[in-house]
């Protein structure tokens, strides 16, 4: 395949100009991502009225966000078709510093409540 | 030609080509994102510390549906959570067409882009249009940085339960009274800090366009640079799922 019409040809590797060969994966992805969300969020709204709050609502809505996050970096923003590497240096730190975010807000949370009121 | 994605790992390492595979700018564009991320997870985590707090206090946590519950041309209805959904519904479409613009860019399709990108610059302005709108209802019944008049007097508490979709209300002063500050101040903040991003996505979105238009894509062979601010313009939706889940649905 000759690329010599680029600037920067895929076979030598110059990393202040290197640009990867991008390839359509279609449209047909893209919408189908499109209507999920959709439908997340009219579920999201359908649950809102039909069940009274309680902690397994709050549960759902997080996981439902979750899910569409999920779709969001995944497709929109093409991660899923990023290299391996790629996606585990993206993904695992903010696995990884979210959760211990959460873990803090759980424990010290309950904590100043507790404080304040008892 | 080799396909680099194909390679074994072994070999990956070893130099002359990215084991990400990426580009220096796009690469740059999703580590500001995940440090972005980090930002915007600090203020939800402290905007639910602070919301915690108030379990069980004098004066609760005012409830989400009491307060956004306001739908243009629909004075006096009470409608929770429409506008925020239509709201996310105009995030989500702008969105897609912002990733159909990359998509075009793929198939170097310079008409395409230029479309979809108006498209997606279409879609940004709506959803600012909608949050000042929200912003101004908020204003108006008194949301301040400093003042919360979104806590309820036992008659205003009566008059909230007995609300359903899209029943009449009005809200008197007696029924009204101050609720925990950082329930405003935290508004302001997390919504404001998120618009910011949305009216920065709208500009450079702006930029990248008007270089669309002037074919300075066509010249370098590639649309890489729509790519780079597609990736922030999704950023900017994933960040309103969760201020919608955080903020609107709990």
């Amino acid at each position: 395949m000759s690329n010599t019409h680029h600037s920067h040809t895929e076979g030598e590797y110059i990393p202040e100009t290197y640009i990867p060969h991008a390839e359509s994966h279609g449209t047909k992805s893209l919408w189908r991502t499109f209507w999920l969300l959709l439908a997340i969020t009219i579920v999201d709204f359908i649950i809102y009225f039909v069940a009274d709050p309680s902690l397994f609502r709050n549960i759902v809505f997080i996981v439902f966000g979750i899910v569409k996050a999920f779709f969001i970096v995944g497709i929109f923003m093409h991660l899923n078709y990023e290299a391996k590497f790629m996606r585990w240096m993206i993904i695992l730190p903010a696995i990884v510093f979210l959760s211990y975010l959460v873990w803090l807000l759980m424990i010290e949370g309950n904590y100043v409540s507790l404080v304040k009121y008892f | 030609m080799s396909n680099t994605t194909t390679v074994s790992t072994e070999s990956i390492w070893k130099g002359g080509r990215s084991p990400f595979n990426v580009s220096y700018g796009k690469l740059m564009m999703w580590i500001f994102l995940l440090s972005d991320a980090f930002t915007f997870s600090s203020l939800l985590v402290g905007y639910g510390a602070i919301r915690f707090s108030y379990a069980g206090s004098s004066t609760p946590w005012p409830d989400p549906a009491t307060v956004f519950n306001h739908f243009p041309f629909a004075h006096g209805l009470h409608l929770p959570l429409l506008f925020v959904s239509l709201m996310t519904f105009i995030l989500i479409f702008s969105s897609v067409t912002m990733v159909l613009a990359v998509e075009a860019g793929h198939r170097k399709s310079n008409a395409e882009v230029s479309k979809y990108m108006f498209l997606t610059i279409l879609g940004g302005a709506a959803f600012l249009g909608c949050q000042a709108w929200e912003w101004s209802q908020f204003i108006h019944e008194g949301g301040r940085l400093d003042t919360n008049m979104f806590g309820f007097t036992q008659a205003g508490l009566d008059k909230a339960n007995s609300l359903s979709f899209g029943s009449h209300y009005e809200w008197l002063p007696t029924d009204r009274a101050p609720g925990p500050v950082p329930f405003a101040s935290l508004f302001f903040i997390v919504t404001g800090f998120h618009g910011f991003h949305v009216l920065s996505g709208v500009v450079i979105n702006i930029i990248i366009w008007l270089n669309v238009i002037g074919g300075t894509y066509v010249k370098r062979g590639h649309y890489e640079m729509v790519e780079k601010v597609g990736l922030y313009w999704h950023f900017v939706d994933l960040v309103w799922v969760f201020v919608f889940t955080f903020y609107y649905l709990i």
